[in-house]
């Protein structure tokens, strides 16, 4: 039997805990207004560098120049099947909890990307606006279609094998949910040669903890700024990529992140970020009759501007988790916010009660007294 | 007269200017450029400079931080690292900047080490000039 005074504990905590997620959500609605309106300001000049870059290196097609950064599909599938490089993925999400599932989401698709499996899940497909592709899930059929085992190269055996250990660890664990047979694959296939050929950036201290725990290679980590990102960080991590790709240690980079559509909709996105593939370029620069000029020469301004675009798509991709992560706490903390009051109602209702029997009770006692005495 | 839409985007204040102009006088890293409608095809870089717009109603400058430009012969794109009108530049801020700029060209020079340094130094020497050409204040 609840007495009335453990109720009336309870009421209180509950309220205080509301207070707290009130504050909260409004501390959150705050940042979350600063982050839109510096992703919001991003928008035009990530739109403009994606344009350009794609006019001019969509007509630079089959000319002589050749850049480093750029490759077709075809010259980046040769590239995963022969070259031995590492996968490089970059994986952007908050420092904090409390907000919803935003980092889990994050978490399931880069273990989605990082492990595909060659079935496509296809939530963050869609609304996607068809050009910025992850060829890292999109090559694994051609990489997959090569068959004879026996002359597999180490770096086919290592996607092949890690995605073989997915299927027999959910085929095992039939009775778990997918996402638990994903998140466990890593270590529970202990396949040392694939994490091998692994390499993380993580930004947020969830994110390095995650894959900390799951023993990835993470090189480096970034704390404290996926609140407010700040350009100098994209730039760093863009070198430290780009170098690391020019000296032939990694072939592909992959870029996964919570791309902000809406207040309510925050899409976790995962997009090829090097090599650029530059496959469908092309349609950009199609009805493009005469060539550009390039000032000073072609080599040194693609020098200059395709690592401009990686460092802008870098920094773009923290605004839009930034913004997301906000997002996400804003709702998340408005809902607990919304639930503590519907349960202070609920106890309200149950204390009432309670007391009201009390009082019966007594009422009952004493009219019991005093018909005893006559 | 013809005109030519010219855009300038920065990456933390948006479009900063987006109007038909006449004419857009801008400097490379190659030299300084006339742009006028119906221009070639062009992309190059931009060096820190104040920019000369001219367009209907007389002329304004720009603060240009460096960037890109590309050039349609119906639009001018400008990728700005940092992008300024006349109006929105903090004078004193821009000359302390100029005075810190010039001691640190300075001494770097004198060491003659660290190739680094002297580079930012200049960098940050042409971002203060270019500031305080666009708003028309002589330089010290």
């Amino acid at each position: 039997m609840a007495n009335l005074q453990h109720i009336r504990r309870r009421i209180k905590s509950v309220k205080n805990i509301q207070k707290i997620t009130n504050a909260m959500d409004m501390i959150a609605r705050s940042r979350f207004n600063a982050a839109r309106e510096a992703l919001l300001s991003n928008l035009p000049y990530v739109a403009k560098t994606k344009e350009i870059m794609r006019r001019v290196v969509g007509q630079m097609r089959g000319r002589e120049y050749e850049h480093p950064f750029l490759k077709t599909r075809d010259e980046l599938i040769a590239e995963q099947k022969e070259a031995d490089g590492k996968f490089l993925f970059i994986v952007i999400a908050s420092d904090k909890g409390l907000a919803g599932s935003f980092s889990s989401n994050v978490f399931k698709e880069a273990h989605d990307t990082i492990e595909y499996d060659g079935t496509d899940t296809g939530e963050s497909k869609g609304a996607d606006d068809g050009d910025d592709e992850n060829f890292h899930k999109k090559n694994f059929d051609a990489l997959n279609a090569v068959k004879p085992i026996a002359s597999r190269t180490q770096k086919q055996q290592r996607q092949v094998s890690a995605t073989g250990g997915m299927a027999r660890a959910t085929g095992r664990s039939s009775g778990t949910s997918s996402t638990g047979a994903n998140v466990s694959v890593a270590r529970e296939y202990n396949d040392a040669a694939y994490i091998d050929g692994i390499e993380l950036i993580t930004v947020g201290r969830k994110a390095t903890v995650h894959f900390q725990q799951r023993g990835y290679n993470i090189i480096k980590s970034y704390h404290g700024i996926s609140e407010r990102p700040q350009y100098k960080y994209a730039k760093e991590i863009a070198d430290l990529v780009m170098e690391r790709y020019a000296g032939g240690e990694i072939i592909d980079v992959t870029l996964i992140y919570t791309q902000f559509r809406s207040a309510i909709s925050c899409v976790p996105d995962d997009v090829t970020l090097l090599p650029l593939v530059t496959d469908d370029f092309s349609k950009a620069s199609e009805n493009l009759k005469e060539e550009y000029i390039y000032e000073p020469d072609v080599m040194s301004i693609l020098d200059e501007f395709l690592p401009r675009r990686i460092a802008t798509r870098i920094y773009g991709a923290m605004l839009h988790s930034a913004a997301s992560e906000l997002s996400s706490r804003m709702n998340a903390m408005s809902n607990a916010t919304d639930n503590a009051q519907e349960l202070v109602g609920r106890l309200n209702l149950f204390y009432n009660k309670v007391r009201q029997a009390g009082i019966t009770n007594e009422i009952n006692e004493i009219v019991g007294g005093a018909n005893a005495l006559e | 007269m013809s005109t030519i839409l010219l855009e300038v985007a920065t990456p933390d204040k948006g479009e900063v200017f987006a109007k038909e102009i006449n004419m857009l006088i801008c400097r490379s890293i190659a030299g300084e450029l006339g742009i006028l409608p119906k221009h070639a095809r062009l992309l190059t870089e931009l060096v820190p400079h104040a920019m000369r717009i001219k367009m209907d109603g007389g002329e304004t400058q720009l603060f240009i931080g460096g960037g890109f430009m590309e050039v349609t012969p119906e639009k001018i794109t400008i990728l700005a690292d940092s992008a300024e009108m006349p109006d929105d530049i903090d004078v004193e801020r821009a000359k302390s900047a100029y005075k810190r700029a010039e001691d640190r060209v300075n001494s770097a020079k004198n060491k003659g080490d660290a190739e680094i340094d002297l580079k930012r130094a200049e960098a940050a020497l042409a971002r203060a000039k270019a500031r305080l050409l666009v708003k028309g204040v002589p330089i010290p």
